[in-house]
C-alpha cells in the first residue's frame, strides 16, 4: 500500500510560494491561491486551540480577510508565508481569549493565549495532518463525501441521510464504511 | 458483536462517538477500530460551504478593491508621513494645561502649536508612542467632548502613576485582573477625559502592528453603529462580541487601516461623543458615501491651506468625523 504523508516544504516549494506572494501583492485577485494553498492549515491551527467549528470558523474569516488586507506589508524572508498566517491566527485566538473573558471572568477553562501562541512541531505535524485529511475528504467521490460531511460535520443520523440521499440505511452504512476505509488507505498508519 | 459485517460496526461504533454525551463504545474488530481513530478529525472538519463562501467574500472584497483602485486617481500616500490614520482629536478648556499634562503623564513629545493671540490653541498635535493626539480649545463650533482613550504602553503601572502625579484621578489602578487579559488600569484627567492605561500581555504584534492611542467609542445602541459604519465609512468589524440580548460588550472596528473600539455605554460607563480625525484614501468618495448612508454633514469636502482634502460629518451616534485626503507637500 503506497503511503502518502504531508510532506515538509522543500526549496523549490519555497521558492514557488513566494513567486505565489508576490503574484498576490502585484494583483490581489491572485490572492486566490494561496488561499487554497492555506486553508485547511489556517482552519486547523485555529480549531486545534479554540476547539469550537463555529469560532475556528469566525477565527479562520478574520485571519485570511487581514492577511489580504495586509498583503503589502509582508516581506519574504525565507519563512513560509504559513508562518506569517499562523501570527495572525495567534493574535485572533488571543482576542478571542480576551473577548470571551470579558463575559466570564475567571473561566478556568478558558484559553491562554501566552501558551498557545508557540506552537511545537508536534503541533505543525498534527495541523498538517488535519490539512491533509481535509484535502482528501474533497477528493473522495461526491456521494461519500456527503455522507462523510452530513454525519461527522452535521451529525445526522444514519435514517436522516439515507433519507436525503434517497437511498437505505445499509447504503449509507456501507458508504460510511468505504470512505473511512479509503480516508485511513490514503492517510496510512499517521493519525490520532 | 464483531460478527456483525464491518460497516454495521463501523455505525454502531460511529453512533456511539457521536451521541451526547457519548455512549460506552461497543466491540469492534481491529480493522474497524482503526478507522475510528479518523472520526474525531473528522468532527473537527469545517463545514463544507464554509471554505467556498470565505474564498467568494475574499474575492468580492479583492474586486471592489481593485474597483474602487481603478476609478481613483488620488495619491497612495494619504495620510501625513508620521501620523496615524486615525487619530482623537481632543477638544477642551484650557487647551496649554492639557498638553501639559499629555506630556507629563504620558511621556508625549508635542509636535505642533497653533495657537490664536490670545494664547488659547487653535489645533496642536502631541505624540505619544507610535501616534498621535490632537488637541485645541473648544469653541462655539466645536464644543468640549469628554473622550476615552485606549493607551497602550511598555509598562501600564509606571503610566499610571505618571499619570496621577500629572494631575489625573484614579479610577483602579492597573491589574492583571481585568477581563480583557491586559494589565489594565484607568484614571481620569483634569478635563474630564477617561483614559485606559494597559499593557498587553502575551500578545505577539502582528503585521497589522498596533497603536499606542486607539479611540475608544461608548455608544448608545452600538449594535446599530456597526451597520451603518461599515456602510458609511467601509468599515470592517472583527472580534465582534454581544451580549445574549444583543448588546455589544466589545468590537473592534477597522477602518482604511485604522482601528477603533466600541462597546454598550453602561452604568457608570458613560456614552462618549468623540472627535474623530481620519485620513482616508478619497474624502469626497468616502463623504459622498457616508452621506447617503445617514450621516449628517457639517462641512462639504474643501481643500484645506494646509494641504489636505477635508470634510467634517456628524454620525447618527454622536461622533464627528474629520475625514482627510493628504494632498502632499506640492499642495501646501
Amino acid at each position: 500500500m503506497a503511503v502518502r504523508r504531508p510532506g515538509r516544504k522543500t526549496s523549490s516549494q519555497g521558492a514557488d510560494e513566494h513567486l505565489l506572494v508576490e503574484a498576490a501583492q502585484s494583483n490581489p485577485s491572485k490572492f486566490a491561491a494561496l488561499y487554497e494553498l492555506h486553508f485547511a492549515r489556517v482552519y486547523f491551527f485555529i480549531v486545534s486551540r479554540v476547539h469550537d467549528r463555529s469560532t475556528a470558523e469566525d477565527l479562520t474569516s478574520e485571519v485570511f480577510h487581514k492577511a489580504l488586507a495586509n498583503l503589502s506589508t509582508y516581506e519574504w524572508r525565507g519563512t513560509p508565508f504559513v508562518a506569517w498566517l499562523f501570527r495572525i491566527a495567534s493574535n485572533a485566538i488571543a482576542d478571542q481569549y480576551k473577548r470571551a473573558n470579558r463575559e466570564q471572568r475567571g473561566d478556568d477553562n478558558a484559553l491562554d493565549p501566552s501558551a498557545e501562541a508557540n506552537s511545537t512541531s508536534k503541533e505543525m505535524e498534527s495541523v498538517e495532518r488535519h490539512a491533509f485529511l481535509f484535502r482528501l475528504v474533497e477528493k473522495l467521490p461526491e456521494v461519500q463525501r456527503r455522507v462523510v460531511c452530513e454525519r461527522f460535520i452535521e451529525e445526522r443520523s444514519i435514517k436522516e441521510i439515507a433519507q436525503r440521499l434517497s437511498k437505505t440505511e445499509g447504503a449509507v452504512k456501507q458508504l460510511q464504511f468505504r470512505a473511512l476505509q479509503t480516508l485511513r488507505e490514503q492517510m496510512g498508519e499517521r493519525h490520532d | 458483536m464483531t460478527k456483525r459485517p464491518p460497516a454495521e460496526q463501523l455505525d454502531l461504533a460511529v453512533s456511539a462517538l457521536l451521541a451526547h454525551p457519548p455512549r460506552p463504545m461497543p466491540g469492534a474488530s481491529r480493522s474497524v477500530a482503526k478507522l475510528l481513530a479518523l472520526v474525531r478529525a473528522l468532527r473537527d472538519l469545517p463545514r463544507p460551504e464554509f471554505k467556498a463562501h470565505l474564498k467568494t467574500d475574499l474575492q468580492r472584497r479583492t474586486s471592489m478593491n481593485q474597483a474602487s483602485t481603478a476609478a481613483t486617481t488620488k495619491p497612495v500616500q494619504f495620510r501625513r508621513e508620521s501620523f496615524p490614520n486615525i487619530a482623537p482629536y481632543f477638544l477642551v478648556n484650557g487647551a496649554p494645561k492639557f498638553i501639559d499634562f499629555l506630556v507629563a503623564a504620558f511621556n508625549g513629545t508635542e509636535r505642533i502649536r497653533v495657537p490664536h493671540p490670545d494664547g488659547s490653541i487653535m489645533h496642536a498635535e502631541v505624540a505619544i508612542g507610535n501616534s498621535v493626539i490632537e488637541l485645541g480649545d473648544a469653541n462655539d463650533e466645536y464644543p468640549r467632548r469628554f473622550m476615552s482613550t485606549h493607551l497602550y504602553v511598555p509598562d501600564a503601572d509606571d503610566t499610571y502613576a505618571n499619570a496621577l502625579v500629572a494631575g489625573a484621578t484614579p479610577v483602579y489602578a492597573p491589574t492583571d485582573d481585568h477581563p480583557s487579559g491586559d494589565r489594565w488600569g484607568e484614571a481620569k484627567d483634569p478635563f474630564g477625559n477617561t483614559w485606559y492605561i494597559a499593557t498587553r500581555k502575551g500578545w505577539i504584534p502582528g503585521p497589522e502592528g498596533f497603536l499606542t492611542v486607539q479611540p475608544y467609542l461608548h455608544l448608545r445602541d452600538a449594535h446599530n453603529m456597526i451597520p451603518f459604519i461599515e456602510a458609511a465609512l467601509g468599515a470592517r468589524t472583527t472580534g465582534l462580541h454581544k451580549s445574549p440580548d444583543g448588546k455589544v460588550l466589545h468590537a473592534t472596528i477597522e477602518i482604511a487601516g485604522a482601528t477603533l473600539e466600541i462597546d454598550e455605554a453602561h452604568g457608570e460607563v458613560q456614552r462618549t461623543q468623540s472627535y474623530l480625525h481620519l485620513y482616508v484614501p478619497d474624502t469626497d468618495a468616502l463623504y459622498a458615501q457616508a452621506v447617503t448612508a445617514g450621516a449628517k454633514s457639517v462641512k462639504p469636502p474643501y481643500t484645506a491651506p494646509y494641504g489636505e482634502r477635508s470634510a467634517t460629518i456628524t454620525d447618527p451616534f454622536g461622533t464627528t468625523w474629520f475625514l482627510a485626503t493628504y494632498l502632499g507637500p506640492e499642495a501646501h
